[in-house]
């Protein structure tokens, strides 16, 4: 079942293109990853599936409903992080989160406050805690209901590469409770932990698929070993064209130097720049 | 009204946790009315009838900082995004509205009662108990309109900037308009009608009726309370869910 469906989405502001002709489906209980520079209109698209923005044109379904018109219906199954930690700095954590939770039934906040390793600090206010402590309790903010969708806009900005693992451990644990979480990034590591992602580049949707189907199907240079000598290759398709190479011979050893994912995307924003 | 009582809750959390910002909501009027009675003393012509004056010019400060305050701390909702995150979250534009109200009533009741004592000991206002409690009611009703005021118009402004030309364009024509200077039967036509939606006009009003020892005829109070109907229907209204 898809949780989100949107159909040849176009917003503008002013004479600035942020989103045209999006098309794109997440599935139910998929980590979904929308990835691209600033200003590919990342925001945009996660700001209008939450309700905040309405489009232009297009057609947008989240978990069957219009976000915009069924707004206040999505609320109580909908979790969403915004860009700025956008919490009451004055107030503690725990008032925080029941705070923004306070109108949606089964709200956990000593749970989401847990899941975030945060109950030590629960009551301290918050501008005592350092920014990547304000993001987690803004995800706990986001997810203290039990939300069947979490909508995370860049989630990780600013946060320590070992909090970012914790983090993204947090979320597929999610993931794999049933929840269906999109995430915004321009991290390509954390695009790499994603089920699925969609490359945005000034508006539109460049690709979208598994990112590792997207790393085979990039450039490699492979070393093969036959016989004690070597032989190097410059293969296109990576993953599909090595499998013909070693199914001959007495292969003794590879050596694979792979495009990573972020030359992948470089290399399909520069082709889109082109146009 | 569960999603109102929660805003209220909070504000007065965050005003429990940012006691400058409640200090400066009472200390600075209190400071301003003290100036005034200075000003006043120094005044020391028999044409001048400082009863007159004194509770007119005590409601002006009044309007004034509790209109500024709300207004900013509306904008500071819009600026950091958690207005924004209010909606997503399930409040609706009421709930906010009604929430900062109910919260800032509270503050506004002390303000009031806290004016009202410094006024007592630095004026000869000549009014008895009944007329201080008239004086009390017309002073608390301007401070939930100021209030309603500052709701409404915050959503004119994006950021705390914007704020700035929004405030003279509010008070100064209140002091022309109200009667607080001169009386508005003197003004031109268009004038007196556009004095009619000014909200210090009608607490000069009911102000002037109690040391005169009328008491208070209802007229000016009940209008005092159509206008915050108003102020709080239109900023429900203006509020935009959109950032």
């Amino acid at each position: 079942m898809a949780a989100i469906e949107v159909a040849s989405l176009s917003k503008a502001y002013g004479n600035v293109v942020a989103l045209a002709e999006v098309d794109l489906e997440v599935q139910a209980g998929e980590i979904f990853g929308l990835v691209g520079p600033n200003g590919a209109g990342k925001t945009t698209l996660i700001r209008t599936l939450v309700g905040a923005l309405q489009a232009d044109s297009g057609n947008v379904k989240v978990l069957g409903l219009n976000p915009h018109a069924d707004r206040w219906a999505l609320r109580r199954r909908v979790g969403y992080m915004p860009q700025r930690p956008a919490l009451y700095d004055d107030l503690s954590a725990r008032r925080n989160i029941a705070f923004f939770t306070h109108r949606i039934e089964g709200t956990g906040v000593d749970e989401a406050l847990a899941l975030v390793e945060l109950t030590d600090r629960a009551d301290d206010p918050l501008h005592t805690l350092s920014g990547g402590m304000q993001q987690r309790v803004s995800l706990a903010a986001a997810l203290a209901h039990r939300p069947e969708l979490l909508l995370l806009d860049e989630p990780t900005a600013g946060v320590d590469p070992e909090l970012r693992a914790t983090f993204w451990e947090r979320i597929r644990e999610l993931a794999d409770g049933g929840r269906t979480v999109v995430v915004s990034t321009h991290q390509m590591a954390e695009a790499m932990a994603c089920d699925r992602v969609a490359i945005l580049r000034s508006g539109r949707v460049l690709v979208c698929d598994d990112p590792r189907r997207l790393l085979g199907g990039g450039r490699a240079t492979v070393r093969i070993w036959r016989n004690g000598r070597p032989e190097d290759h410059q293969l296109e398709n990576y993953a599909s064209a090595l499998a013909p190479l070693i199914r001959t011979g007495d292969v003794e050893r590879i050596e694979v130097e792979q495009e990573t994912l972020e030359d992948v995307v470089l290399r399909l924003i520069k082709g889109s720049d082109g146009r | 009204m569960e999603g109102s009582t929660a805003v209220a809750g909070r504000a007065l959390a965050q005003l429990r946790a940012d006691p400058r910002f409640l200090a400066i909501s009472l200390v600075v009027p209190l400071v301003v009315i003290f100036l005034l009675s200075v000003f006043f003393d120094a005044v020391d012509t028999p044409a001048f009838n400082q009863s007159r004056y004194a509770l007119p010019a005590a409601a002006f400060i009044i309007h004034f900082v509790t209109y500024v305050l709300t207004t900013i701390v509306l904008v500071r909702e819009r600026v950091t995004g958690t207005l924004e995150r209010m909606f997503i979250s399930g409040y609706r534009p009421t709930d906010v509205v009604l929430g900062y109200l109910l919260a800032y009533t509270a503050v506004a009741t002390v303000q009031s009662v806290v004016i009202l004592v410094e006024l007592n000991l630095l004026f000869d206002l000549g009014v008895g108990l009944v007329g201080l409690a008239a004086v009390f009611l017309v002073m608390w009703l301007l401070a939930v309109l100021s209030m309603a005021l500052g709701l409404f118009i915050s959503n004119f402004a994006r950021n705390e900037g914007q704020v700035i030309p929004f405030i003279p364009m509010v008070m100064v024509p209140s002091i022309f308009l109200s009667g607080l200077a001169v009386s508005v039967d003197a003004l031109p036509g268009w004038a007196r009608a556009l004095s009619r939606i000014v909200p210090l006009r009608y607490a000069v009003d009911a102000l002037r009726e109690v040391p005169s020892g009328g008491g208070l005829t209802g007229g000016p109070v009940v209008m005092l309370a159509v206008l915050i109907l108003l102020a709080l229907l239109l900023a429900s209204r203006t509020l935009r869910e959109q950032v």
